[in-house]
């Protein structure tokens, strides 16, 4: 009974922490700065390794999607699948998975080990926000760089698609390319960075905070990050299903 | 300058402090002496607003720090510098950047010029025995002591009226040691700033103190001038100081 009121009562300064943080983000001064410090970290330190993944996503879906259609004889709707699925689904999801697992374990690393080492009492004794100082460039950058990364996904993943599909399984490019075209529509990727920047949101919230209210030494900064890496995962699963069934129903 | 009256501050169970009350006035060095646990970081957080209190008030220069929130309280901590126990020096910046940090960060209208900002730095760092060779170093490339002193650099270099130090001798060689005691009485001589030392360091304590207390168990068992905390009656504090006078 404990755990389940000392977990809500987590819950509820995580909200605190994250309404004071979105409130701190429209007041100046505006730490434009720190914000593109945190975009180099965030979003070009993760492209390689979403762009490993994406690729690798890529070439596996059309091998399976090719190995699926080919019994209805209908391998040509093989690109329009990939295009499809990895718009609307696996991008976003397969790109947050990826950056909580580099960048949010680094933030709520580098926040705890602040914490922990008096680096953020410091700083409010120099009378300057750790909110706004540390946390709001961290929440601004992950929220406009996991739809930069998610459609970077998307690219490299449709180009492995198309690698595979017409080099490797023989599909004619003519078909594989039309087929494409009459899947697609521009709402669908537009619904995949959608829930790229809510995934965004969410992960840099969740990872922030972990770290801000890490305490016990190195020990306290270890559980903060494995629990800021747990909870922005299942967070961005929950985030995925319920934006889903928002957007085309049961 | 600082004013603490019936503070009380309790953590879960834990009762931290039952009711300090003492009055630090301008110029002092005030040391607060007590074992691990008894407190003392706790009572000076409370002095520059980190902590609020479950009961009691402190003051400091006028300002109501137990109270005050937001931009008010970031106005009154102008008034102080703070060395904290393991420095708490930025380690993503060099010495450069976390001694210039508190200048760098001032509202625009107040902030110094950037060639300002570093003759300060560099003044600053001489007054700690530093010279400009380490701006450029990140703390981890830094000696404890070199931290330390890089530490009372930056809590000196927006010239306050307050300087906090959270045990600033502990993990130290007797040599560092002496050193650091050597700059926070010249703090004193040089600039004429308040003080409030917590440690458990005795030996520092009486050769920087003009007055200290000894925090047990939540109370101040002793308060006075060295000499006089030294002849008090108190069982605790008689045991307190015995171990480390026995020896000399």
């Amino acid at each position: 009974m404990d755990r389940v009121k000392a977990a809500f009562e987590d819950f509820g300064r995580m909200l605190l922490f994250a309404v004071e943080a979105v409130a701190w983000a429209f007041r100046p001064p505006f730490r434009t700065d720190l914000v593109v410090a945190q975009m180099a970290f965030i979003g070009v330190g993760s492209v390689f390794i979403v762009a490993a993944t994406g690729l690798s996503v890529g070439m596996v879906f059309a091998l399976q999607m090719n190995y699926a259609l080919k019994q209805f004889a209908a391998e040509g709707y093989v690109g329009g699948s990939v295009a499809f699925s990895l718009a609307r689904e696996l991008a976003p999801v397969f790109t947050a998975l990826m950056v909580t697992g580099r960048a949010g374990s680094a933030i709520s690393t580098e926040l705890g080990t602040m914490r922990v080492t008096e680096q953020i009492d410091a700083m409010e004794s120099m009378a300057v926000n750790p909110i706004q100082y540390l946390v709001v460039p961290r929440i601004i950058a992950a929220t406009l760089m996991f739809p930069v990364l998610t459609m970077a996904f998307n690219v490299i993943g449709y180009g492995g698609g198309f690698v595979m599909g017409v080099y490797v399984a023989r599909i004619p490019i003519g078909p594989f390319v039309e087929h494409t075209r009459e899947f697609m529509e521009p709402s669908d990727i537009m619904h995949g960075l959608l829930k790229a920047l809510v995934f965004g949101l969410i992960v840099s919230l969740i990872t922030t905070w972990r770290g801000y209210a890490a305490a016990g030494g190195a020990r306290g900064v270890g559980e903060g990050t494995t629990r800021g890496v747990v909870m922005s995962s299942i967070a961005v699963l929950v985030a995925d299903y319920v934006i889903t069934f928002i957007s085309v129903g049961a | 300058m600082i004013e603490i009256d019936d503070l009380w501050k309790s953590f879960g169970d834990n009762q931290v402090l039952k009711g300090i009350t003492l009055a630090i006035p301008k110029g002092e060095t005030f040391v607060v002496l007590g074992g691990s646990g008894s407190g003392k970081t706790v009572l000076m957080k409370h002095v520059i607003g980190l902590l609020k209190p479950d009961r009691g008030a402190v003051r400091v220069g006028g300002h109501e720090m137990s109270t005050l929130e937001g931009k008010a309280l970031n106005e009154a901590r102008r008034l102080f510098g703070m060395v904290f126990q393991g420095a708490a020096l930025f380690d993503s910046m060099t010495v450069f950047e976390n001694v210039a940090f508190p200048l760098t960060e001032k509202r625009f209208r107040e902030r110094p010029r950037a060639d300002e900002v570093r003759a300060r730095v560099i003044e600053k760092l001489k007054v700690v025995d530093l010279g400009d060779e380490v701006l450029d170093r990140y703390p981890s490339e830094l000696s404890g002591g070199m931290r330390k002193r890089v530490a009372l650099a930056r809590a000196l270099v927006s010239d306050p009226q307050v300087v906090l130090y959270d045990e600033p001798t502990t993990g130290l060689d007797p040599i560092t040691t002496d050193y650091v005691d050597g700059m926070i009485l010249n703090a004193k001589r040089k600039l004429g700033i308040t003080s409030m030392v917590i440690s458990h360091d005795i030996a520092s304590a009486f050769k920087v103190a003009d007055r200290l207390a000894v925090l047990y168990d939540g109370h101040l068992a002793a308060v006075g001038t060295p000499e006089e905390v030294r002849r008090s009656e108190d069982p605790f504090v008689q045991r307190f100081l015995s171990l480390w006078f026995a020896k000399q």
